[in-house]
């Protein structure tokens, strides 16, 4: 039942963005995925969601085979990403952003809207949902994305950045929403941060990344001793 | 089925539709106190509007630009002509039409359907390929599809009458039967766009890698909008012809499209309001800039707009609306309650959701 990658490569040109690395998310774990930037972080969600093949390795979803599919088939699969730069549809309401996701599952855009709004007042959007997505502030729109994402039942959730840009308090609410999805929905969150204090406290396992190679996997608490990590985070990375 | 239709009239999402419908029935009843003249135009406003809703309705939802819709009329308006006209009329325009047809007389209402029908099928199996392109190269395509409708009906002698005029046709389209379509257009273009479908590929044209990530199959719901786009672009073929009892190759070529597209442009592509309000505005317009080349007569003097000056005020309309005002007269927004396009941009206000 979980989401993995084994062995996957990607290269750009002569970049090598993802080396060899595996990786598995069991449902129910909150999954953090650290290093630089450039270390690749984003590749690998990119290969966990679809839409970048990798060009070596595998990605299976309880055991079955996903390589090669299209991002929507891993979106119908439960496989749901964000995106750094959040991507809502900034033309369409706040409310027809979450909408999406429950009428490509099926439902009638009266149930799709009930349902919506639910997830619009669990963040605390209730007030913004007929509004232009284009009208939210920056917090709001990490937010509307988190229940955007949610219409579509993830049963692995993967997280580029969540909480980037976030002030203090509000990175504190999102740690809660992230906990208590995992709470509700059961589902495998794999997180990518680069708030060490947030990542520490959130996740349940780390794995740390550098130029594009595995650097360290492991408890926080193991993650946080690592003198290999220490490194990667120095600028000298391992590659 | 019941939760599909209640999600139509929840939260007074069907006014804009209605706003609409009542702005289509009022100016045809303000038309009809009209002289002859002007009521033939609004009438043909109307045909107008029909086209550019069937426009809207792929162009507005998922945000690719058709050159191709004027073919739809163009199909619509022969396979009406050819499964309408009286046989006799059949006889003299087109002696080498195939039996089968030089004997049909069907009611107008079974032709125009039927021509909708054709056009529709057409964008099916063109779609099919086009609408796996992206952007640009589709709306090329779609252009390729204007060309070889041209070429094929204006060559195909002994089916169209090639570059000769049919005529003969039944002219059943006046006023209100124009106005009844309108509103036919109007309910399918809205239906279409609060439909599952239409709300899918509005989120591909607003984002097509997040709509990826949402599960969109951006594909089909665009194959969807292109073919009731053609099917509704191919019922304004038909009630053209209707109108003016002839067909001629040459009326479904450049100057058309650039008409609907411009209408549809100064109008707002991103609202089924913009649509409807491009095609009122723009034969309104129109109709002033006639009247104006025509003149005033004071004594023995005619003060008169020099001839042409209506098609050079389209296009410049359209260039000032496409670089101060991109959405259109509309701004991409729905009418709503009280009358005008009264809704302000949301941008700055909360407003507590229904
Ligand atoms: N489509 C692409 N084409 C070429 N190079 C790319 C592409 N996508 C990523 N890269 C490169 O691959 C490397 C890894 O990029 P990636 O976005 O995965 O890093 P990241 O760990 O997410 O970084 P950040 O923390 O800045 O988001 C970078 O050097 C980047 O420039
Ligand atoms: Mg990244």
């Amino acid at each position: 039942m979980e989401l993995a990658a084994e062995r996957v490569s990607v290269r750009f040109g002569g970049l090598v963005a993802n080396d060899d690395v595996s990786l598995a998310i069991a449902p129910g774990e909150v999954l953090g995925l650290i290093g630089p930037n450039g270390a690749g972080k984003t590749t690998l969600v990119n290969i966990l969601s679809g839409f970048q093949r990798p060009h070596a390795g595998a990605i299976r979803l309880a055991g079955t085979e996903m390589t090669g599919r299209k991002p929507g088939a891993f979106a119908r699969a439960g496989i749901v990403r964000s995106f750094q730069a959040v991507r809502l549809f900034r033309g369409l309401t706040v409310s027809e952003n979450v909408e999406v996701g429950l009428v490509g599952r099926g439902l009638g855009r009266a149930e799709a809207r009930r349902r919506a709004l639910a997830l619009l007042a669990d963040f605390d959007l209730l007030h913004r949902a007929a509004q232009p997505a284009s009208a939210l502030s920056y917090g709001e729109e990490r937010r509307a994305g988190l229940a955007r994402a949610l219409a579509l039942e993830p049963r692995f959730l993967l997280l580029d950045e969540p909480a980037a840009g976030l002030a203090a308090a509000e990175a504190e609410e999102l740690k809660r929403a992230i906990l208590s999805i995992r709470e509700r929905h059961g589902c495998g969150i794999l997180v990518i941060e680069h708030n060490m204090a947030l990542v520490m406290s959130l996740c349940d396992r780390i794995h740390v990344l550098g130029g594009g190679r595995t650097i360290a996997s492991g408890r926080p608490d193991e993650i946080r001793a690592d003198p290999a990590v220490r490194t990667a985070y120095l600028g000298s990375t391992a590659a | 089925m019941s939760t599909r239709g209640s999600a139509i009239f929840d939260g007074g999402r069907i006014v804009p539709l209605l706003i609409l419908i009542a702005v289509v029935l009022a100016l045809a009843g303000a038309a009809e106190f009209a002289p002859t003249v002007v009521q033939r135009r609004i009438t043909q406003g109307l045909i107008n509007l029909v086209a550019v809703v069937g426009l809207y309705v792929f162009v507005g939802n998922s945000g690719v630009l058709s050159f191709g819709n004027v073919a739809f009329m163009a199909i619509g308006a022969y396979v009406s002509a050819l499964l309408t006209m009286p046989a006799a009329a059949k006889g003299v325009f087109l002696p080498d039409l195939p039996a089968f047809l030089a004997a049909t007389e069907w009611p107008g209402l079974a032709g125009a359907l039927a021509g909708g029908a054709a056009a529709a099928l057409v964008a099916l199996v063109a779609g099919f390929p086009l609408m796996r392109l992206s952007g640009i190269s589709a709306s090329i395509a779609t252009f390729a599809i204007l060309v070889v409708s041209y070429v094929v009906l204006g060559n195909w002698t002994s089916v169209t009458g090639g570059q000769n005029s049919l005529m003969g046709l039944p002219i059943y389209v006046g006023l209100w039967t124009a106005a009844g379509w309108a509103v036919a257009a109007i309910v399918v273009a809205f239906l279409h766009q609060e439909s599952r479908s239409g709300l899918l590929l509005r989120a591909s044209r607003e984002d097509e890698v997040a709509a990826a990530a949402s599960g969109v199959h951006m594909v089909s719901h665009r194959l969807a909008a292109f073919v009731i786009s053609a099917f509704v672009s191919g019922i304004a073929g038909v009630l053209l012809a209707h109108f003016l009892g002839t067909v001629r190759v040459e009326t479904f070529y450049l100057d058309l499209t650039f008409l609907i597209i411009a209408m549809l442009v100064i109008g707002g592509m991103r609202s089924l309001t913009g649509a409807v309000a491009g095609a009122i505005v723009i034969t309104l317009l129109t109709e002033l800039m006639r009247l104006a080349e025509i003149g005033v007569t004071v004594g023995d003097m005619t003060i008169a707009a020099p001839g042409g000056l209506g098609d050079a005020l389209l296009a410049l309309l359209m260039l000032l609306i496409i670089l101060f005002r991109p959405n259109g007269i509309a701004g991409g927004r729905e009418i709503s309650w009280p009358f005008g396009p009264a809704t302000p941009t949301t941008e700055t206000q909360p407003r507590k959701p229904q």
